[in-house]
């Protein structure tokens, strides 16, 4: 924090006192330090923000990464069968660029799903066999069979699809709506980021820090990673033989110095350190009150399946996600890997759908059952989709895809989301949009429509332009999705 | 939240000047004004321009369009864009209302003030020539000519600049900022005792002497340079690149001016005759991020490489933001898409692939040989090229037919050995890492066949093998089998075979990957065949020969049985081997060519296996196909082998000698060009497949023009940006430098002096630093000192009421410097303090401590930076800035501070203020350890609980403590020492974080206590602050 937003922020105390409040955990901590020093270890909103009534006001990303295949996930495609082991006929490829993991590949026979799908829920979406779970809570879904991007390969299309740019350097999402939007917690952090682990067979593509970064925000923007294993938060742990209560001592004693320095110097920095020392020392409360499921019911880890108790599951980190949002979290992140599948797809994907499936729809009726998900937005997808045409061996239960930024899958549940829709179309081939094309940019600026952020007006000035997170190129929130 | 001041401290600023100095100045009060809300559709950009009608040229703004004028100088109620500014219709208001932005009342003010006084139009102001003026006469106190201007605007506002500051507190301001390390006691108690009048210039004049200047210095460039250890994307691996981070440090130290800085890291390569410190340097446009993921497209990386070099060069020496114009005209700034790609072409002929290889040495690359070295690599190359024109002439004998084309085809051979059954070869010299070998019948375990299984249980990695005595060969088509039974009450984490031929370089692993930490991952040294097998029974594990790089007729001199943990039983392994010529890929060229088409071959030449992979064999052009299957005659065909055999491994000998010499060279990524130059192209709208106009190397015209010739490289453009002529160059650089002391530019947005940029504060001083530092022959110790010395930079850093209020950034330097340290010197500064710094120069990036599970959760399964490997002993206290950077995961104590990813340049870190620092700073290992060995320095120096106290908190504030500062310490140091007295067993524990030792000659329980009170002080806002 610059002097200069410190300054301003305890100019606007009054303003937000009067706005959110003190929570009731920080009462004694507040007339101990004086309320000056508090203000500043909120994650305040901008002033500006919302700029209308938000319908959501969290988000839960569920990122898979490496792109899930649509084809054998959601986008249904009868007709293939008969296709079998022919050729894609040129007409669809149309002259588009493929990678050069296939382009050099003498034929580009076609791979029928080897799945089944049936229709579900009362809206009679079309689920294959392997979203057994989901399948359930398909009418609380938009499932959008038509996203695309311009990315065709995995660490520009993460970068893209997270930061909005190919190009690493942007802000992230989660630092976009940190920033623009606060938090609600006082003593968790705004944005929270998990890197579960993912099924061993799994050939996982690699995951980069700047997926949650801040790029050109302020770094406090950063998404915090909850670890699975260490120190859930890094160095929330006192060192070996430190208690609360020496640390506390020590913190008192922090307090006073840096108290005497301020009265010295004048400086507001100091205040503030001393407010995030605070903070701090209340996150070590926190966080591990955050991971303790003790309390949890059994009914709800039931619900979640095995891995609920598993610490670094995806399973647990669907848990801690709901955790964070009911303690004030703005959005929670959780990043799996694994769904690269360009050879042995049948089975990889397999192990990739029960590593989350389940987790993902208990999520869901988890946040219902709590009323949370009415105003919180869940989304669901991968950085690309992938090809209709085998990579390697195929045979009808043997085959791999490569990478299709053309289209691809995903779903949104949640806050101001209608549920039970169906949003875009593809070829037979699901090789080409042919109706409703959405964008990844088209796909951010609804997130954060249902937000209250117009996309176009949520800038930051840096490198001479304001930049957005949905870029310069026009795009629209889909009012398709809209409840 | 963040606008709003920033908006109240203009408005202060521009109304403030404007009334002071009268007329209004286009730069200053216009341009802002014009450039944020109507320069997007009325400016530079031809494509983008609305109504024909252009605002950023007087020639634009003065011209009639159907008879009424957008500007009319002296008129402003004929100046139409005025009235669409006021006017209440909808569709006739500028700027319109659906690009939210909105011209205040004060703003139309000015405008129209501005267009009375005749509407002068200016250059914006960075472009134009930087002028001398005479220094203001002031008043105050004066050091040097930096301090008449800063006073002159201090007295404008009716501000006195602050007095100068403590002795102490100079002495540790200047030492932090010359060298990012505290001044120690007895420096500070030296510095106290020299009243002469030259005792502070003396100081600066040691600080610039030391070596931890150029690391401090260097520091800074290396996020200009957006150094790092990495590629950056996808695989991340490891890059050698670090000999380039120490020739920056020796650069600073050495003082090389700034224009030879400059032309050595954009063009050393082409000097006449280069020295190696030149070539090194050339490297600074190597530091860009790259790629080898599988299924890149070439042609976009290598755009992508150039424009990344040539946006940061804009960037570090003009201060531009030239991203822009990569897909349209700069709408701001004078930048044609045109221009930029004509900038762009200077670094579009560079030599380096477009896919890095993952490896670690992406060439260009430069070897630091020894003179012997170089001697004795060229001696290798001789010999080499002389065999493998002995291998050609063999290929060349060759009588070749393709077994797929003969009728009838070939007959099937097949053939097994049993290399192990019952007991190691007759002969073997066999050894264990582990407990003693163990046979087991079946009475006592499974056995899979013949009388005894091999038996092993183990906590870690443990093995049975043998190294001597044993002679295989590699049949055509090898596979290798074992028969392998897991406890399953005890499973391994792994378990692994292993070969020796020529050394222990061939591993097949079955379970998690990095359990057995041996051999670089995703080679034929560290091969993961698949998961563990199951456990309770049998299971037969195979794995060609060939993809551990067993070469048909490789001889195998030992073998070994591996795991990690667990019980684990072995029997029977195989060698079998089958081949069926015509549908081998290494009897006959068709099937090779039929099965590796779209495929990565390992060990083929960069170019052809880029070739291979990329396209179909009927597309391959004849001269490769000949390369290609020379290739496939020396390395895979079979019924060459007798002919190639003896040559081959004569090669063979000679690359591995050559390798093991090139791998005791340290070696950097440099600069080079192609030798044909790569025509370049307008890109539309940015994108690397829609090339449009051609282009030729240039600058863009708004700056002077390069001097007249036939043909430009990259070294005439280093020499452009350092001509007297140029507005920027110097600009930037003192104002980089001014802002590395005082922690605002005097342009505060140091990466944009462009018209979307500030301004700066302090125009004539800015442009007088300018002057002053190229006249002075670019002399950067100089500038510096010229900086630290002055009035300015000495005044005392306490806030005073009005100053707060009035200018709560300091911009107008009321008072002196005060910020918290960088990242590196958080970290360095605790290492320093408590004596474990290690203050050994340059070398290989180091891995201090980390916390685990940084690196794992992200990295890609096959990278060689997926596991974090921690050093140990010295390499745990070197300074930061010899840390191993990872991009795609960067230390965390690094990060929380502030400090880049390195991902892209960085011009400018922010500086934040967060509970995750207060988290570090208190309990990261490193830190804390610190804290342990700093009060053991305090406890051996000083034997009175206030002595200690005193000399804590001197040397992590450089001052004594006040009565009442000495009394909080005192009171909580008695409550540790209270509560570890209570509890001895927390004591011990508390000085046993970190890897050094505890003092055993120490009471532990007071060890302890001290602990707290260190880790306390190194805590202190102003531990962590100049």
């Amino acid at each position: 924090m610059t002097p200069l937003f410190e300054f301003h922020q305890q100019q606007t105390r009054r303003q937000f006192f009067g706005k959110v409040g003190l929570r009731a955990g920080n009462i004694a901590l507040a007339s101990m330090l004086g309320r000056d020093l508090m203000a500043s270890s909120v994650h305040t909103s901008l002033p500006e923000l919302p700029h209308f009534a938000p319908k959501a006001k969290r988000l839960i990303y569920l990122h898979m990464n490496g792109a899930p295949s649509q084809l054998d996930l959601w986008d249904h495609k009868p007709e293939l069968a008969r296709f079998f082991d022919k050729d894609l006929p040129e007409s669809v490829r149309n002259g588009q660029r493929i990678t050069t993991m296939t382009s050099g590949q003498a034929r580009l026979p076609v791979a029928p799903s080897m799945f089944r799908f049936a229709p579900h829920g009362q809206c009679g979406r079309w689920v294959s066999e392997l979203l057994p779970h989901t399948a359930k809570i398909v009418d609380e879904l938009a499932v959008i069979k038509s996203v695309h991007t311009s990315a065709i390969n995995h660490d520009p299309a993460c970068t893209f699809v997270m930061t909005g740019s190919e190009v690493p350097g942007k802000a992230s999402i989660g630092s976009w709506l940190a920033y623009g939007l606060g938090s609600e917690s006082n003593d968790l952090p705004a944005f929270v980021v998990f890197t579960p682990s993912f099924p061993a067979a799994s050939q996982a593509q690699a995951l980069f820090t700047r997926m949650w970064s801040s790029g050109f925000l302020p770094t406090k923007y950063t998404g915090v990673a909850l670890r699975g294993q260490g120190d859930p938060v890094l160095y929330v742990k006192n060192p070996a033989g430190v208690d609360p209560s020496n640390r506390r001592a020590m913190l008192d004693a922090l307090n006073k110095l840096n108290t005497i320095s301020h009265a010295q110097i004048g400086d507001p920095e100091i205040q503030t350190r001393i407010a995030q020392y605070e903070m701090a020392f209340r996150m070590q409360t926190s966080v591990p009150e955050l991971t303790d499921l003790s309390k949890e019911s059994k009914a709800t880890l039931e619900m979640y399946g095995p891995d609920a108790q598993r610490s670094g599951s995806f399973t647990h980190s669907a848990i801690m996600a709901r955790r964070l949002i009911e303690r004030g979290t703005r959005v929670v992140q959780i990043l799996h890997r694994g769904w690269d599948q360009h050879n042995n797809l049948p089975k990889l994907l397999r192990g990739q759908v029960e590593d989350t499936e389940r987790a993902c729809a208990a999520l869901i009726m988890d946040l219902k059952q709590r009323g949370l998900l009415q105003d919180t937005l869940v989304v669901w997808g991968g950085e690309f989709g992938r090809t209709v045409y085998s990579q390697g061996t195929l045979a009808k239960d043997n085959y791999g895809r490569d990478h299709h930024p053309r289209c691809f899958t995903m779903w949104m549940a949640g806050g101001g989301v209608k549920g039970g829709v169906e949003h875009g179309e593809t070829d037979d081939f699901s090789y080409n949009i042919t109706k409703d094309p959405v964008h990844i940019s088209d796909l951010n600026a609804t997130i954060l429509h249902l937000m209250g952020i117009d996309h176009r007006k949520f800038t930051f000035k840096f490198q001479g332009l304001d930049q957005r997170l949905t870029g310069v190129e026009e795009h629209h929130p889909v009012q398709a999705l809209l409840a | 939240m963040i606008m709003t001041p920033r908006a109240f401290f203009f408005a202060f600023v521009v109304t403030a000047t404007a009334s002071a100095a009268g007329k209004l100045d286009f730069n200053r009060d216009i341009r802002p004004i014009l450039s944020d809300n109507c320069f997007a559709c009325h400016g530079f950009d031809s494509k983008k321009r609305k109504a024909d009608l252009r605002l950023d040229t007087p020639e634009g703004a003065f011209k009639a369009i159907k008879g009424v004028f957008p500007i009319k100088p002296g008129d402003p109620e004929a100046s139409s864009v005025l009235q669409r500014i006021l006017t209440h219709d909808k569709d006739e208001l500028m700027p319109p209302p659906e690009t939210n932005k909105k011209i205040t009342t004060n703003q139309v003010e000015i405008l129209s003030r501005w267009i009375r006084e005749g509407a002068e139009y200016k250059k914006h102001w960075s472009f134009e020539t930087p002028v001398k003026t005479v220094p203001p006469k002031v008043n105050g106190p004066l050091r040097n000519m930096i301090d008449a201007f800063i006073q002159a605007r201090l007295a404008e506002e009716k501000i006195s600049p602050a007095p100068e500051a403590s002795r102490e507190m100079l002495i540790r301001r200047a030492t932090l900022d010359l060298t990012g390390l505290p001044p120690s006691p007895e420096e500070i108690d030296a510095f106290l005792a020299d009243t002469s009048e030259h005792a502070y210039d003396r100081l600066i004049d040691r600080l610039l002497k030391s070596e931890r200047y150029g690391e401090h210095m260097g520091r800074y460039w290396l996020d200009v340079a957006r150094y790092a250890d990495t590629h950056g994307l996808h695989l991340d691996n490891e890059r050698s690149m670090w000999p380039y981070r120490d020739w920056v440090v020796r650069a600073f130290n050495q003082n090389i001016p700034f224009d030879q800085f400059t032309i050595w890291q954009l063009a050393g390569d082409l000097l006449p005759e280069a020295t190696m410190d030149q070539k090194i340097a050339s490297g600074f446009n190597r530091c860009n991020v790259t790629t080898s993921e599988g299924g890149s497209i070439n042609e976009e990386f290598i755009f992508r490489y150039a424009v990344d070099r040539t946006e940061t060069t804009v960037a570090v020496w003009m201060g531009l933001t030239a991203g822009c114009a990569v897909c349209h005209d700069h709408k701001f700034d004078p930048i044609t898409q045109k221009e930029f790609y004509s900038l762009y072409a200077f670094f579009n002929s560079t030599a380096d692939p477009a896919m890095d290889g993952n490896i670690l040495l992406t060439p260009p690359t430069l070897r630091l040989s020894t003179p012997e070295q170089a001697r004795q690599l060229v001696d290798y190359d001789k010999n080499l090229s002389i065999t493998q024109a002995k291998l050609r002439e063999a290929i060349a004998k060759l009588n070749y037919t393709d077994p797929a084309t003969v009728r009838p085809l070939p007959p099937v051979q097949t053939s097994e050995t049993i290399w192990f059954e019952d007991a190691f070869p007759t002969g073997a010299n066999v050894s264990v890492a582990g407990d003693p070998t163990q046979f087991v019948e079946k009475e006592e375990g499974p056995v899979f066949s013949g009388v005894k299984a091999l038996k092993r249980t183990a906590n870690g990695v443990a093995q049975d093998f043998f190294s001597a005595g044993g002679n295989y060969s590699i049949p055509p088509n090898g596979k290798i089998s074992v028969q392998c039974y897991l406890d399953p009450k005890n499973p391994p984490k792994a378990v692994m075979l292993q070969f020796h031929s020529a050394g222990w370089n061939h591993r097949a692993v079955w379970g998690e990957e990095g359990a057995i930490p041996y051999g670089t991952v995703r080679t034929p040294e560290r091969v993961r065949v698949g998961v563990l097998p199951e456990a309770g029974k049998w299971v037969k594990l195979e794995v060609a020969a060939d993809k551990l790089g067993l070469k048909p007729g490789i001889k195998i001199t030992g073998f070994a049985f591996t795991q990690f943990g667990g019980t684990v039983y072995w029997d029977r392994l195989a060698m079998s081997s089958r081949v069926e010529p015509s549908k081998d890929p290494q009897w006959s060229w068709q099937v090779w060519v039929e099965k590796n088409q779209g495929r990565r071959v390992e060990g083929l030449p960069n170019d052809l296996q880029t070739l291979v992979r990329g396209k179909k064999s009927n597309e391959w052009p004849e001269a490769d196909v000949k390369r290609l299957k020379e290739w496939w005659f020396e390395n895979e065909c079979q019924s060459a082998r007798e002919l190639v055999e003896g040559v081959r491994s004569e090669k063979l000998a000679l690359e591995a000698k050559k390798k093991a010499l090139e791998n005791l060279i340290p070696a950097t990524f440099i600069m080079a060009d192609l030798p044909k130059p790569r025509d370049s192209f307008i890109m539309e709208r940015g994108q690397y497949d829609k090339p449009k106009e051609k282009v030729s190397h240039g600058t863009p015209a708004v700056f002077p023009a390069l001097p007249k010739q036939d043909k430009y490289s990259r070294l005439d453009l280093a020499k452009w940006l350092v001509s007297p002529q140029h507005p920027l160059t110097a600009r930037v650089q003192v104002n980089r430098l001014w802002q590395q002391f005082f922690g605002t530019g005097l342009v505060k947005s140091s990466n944009d002096f462009g018209s979307q940029g500030e301004p700066p504060s302090h125009p004539e001083l800015l442009d007088w630093l300018a002057i002053t530092f190229r006249e002075n022959g670019w002399n950067i110790k100089e500038m510096v000192k010229m900086i630290v010395t002055s009035h300015t930079y000495r005044q005392s850093a306490q806030f005073s009421a009005r100053s707060v209020h009035l200018d709560p950034e300091n911009r107008l330097l009321a008072r002196g410097p005060r910020f918290r340290l960088d990242a590196e010197s958080v970290r360095d500064t605790a290492l320093f303090v408590s004596g474990l710094l290690n203050p050994k120069i340059g070398g290989k990036g180091v891995k201090p401590y980390q916390p685990e599970n940084i690196w794992e959760p992200v990295g890609f399964g096959g990278s060689n930076t997926r596991n974090y490997i921690q050093d140990h002993g010295e390499s745990l206290y070197r300074r930061s800035l010899y840390t191993f950077w990872k991009r795609t995961a960067p230390p965390p104590n690094m990060t929380a501070f502030d400090a880049p990813n390195r991902e892209s340049y960085c011009l400018r870190r922010e500086r934040s203020n967060t509970p995750l620092q207060a988290l570090t700073l208190m309990n990261d290992v490193q830190f804390f350890e610190a804290a342990r060995a700093f009060a053991q320095q305090a406890m051996k120096s000083a034997t009175t609980p206030d002595a200690r106290i005193t000399r804590l908190f001197r040397a992590a504030t450089s001052r004594f403590p006040s009565a009442s500062e000495a009394e909080v310490v005192r009171q909580t140091f008695e409550k540790h020492l209270a509560a570890y007295t209570a509890k001895p067993e927390e004591a011990k524990k508390v000085i046993a974080n970190g890897e050094s030792k505890a003092d055993s000659a120490l009471n532990p329980v007071e060890l302890a206590a001290w602990t707290m009170i260190a880790n306390l002080l190194l805590n202190l806002d102003e531990a962590v602050t100049k």
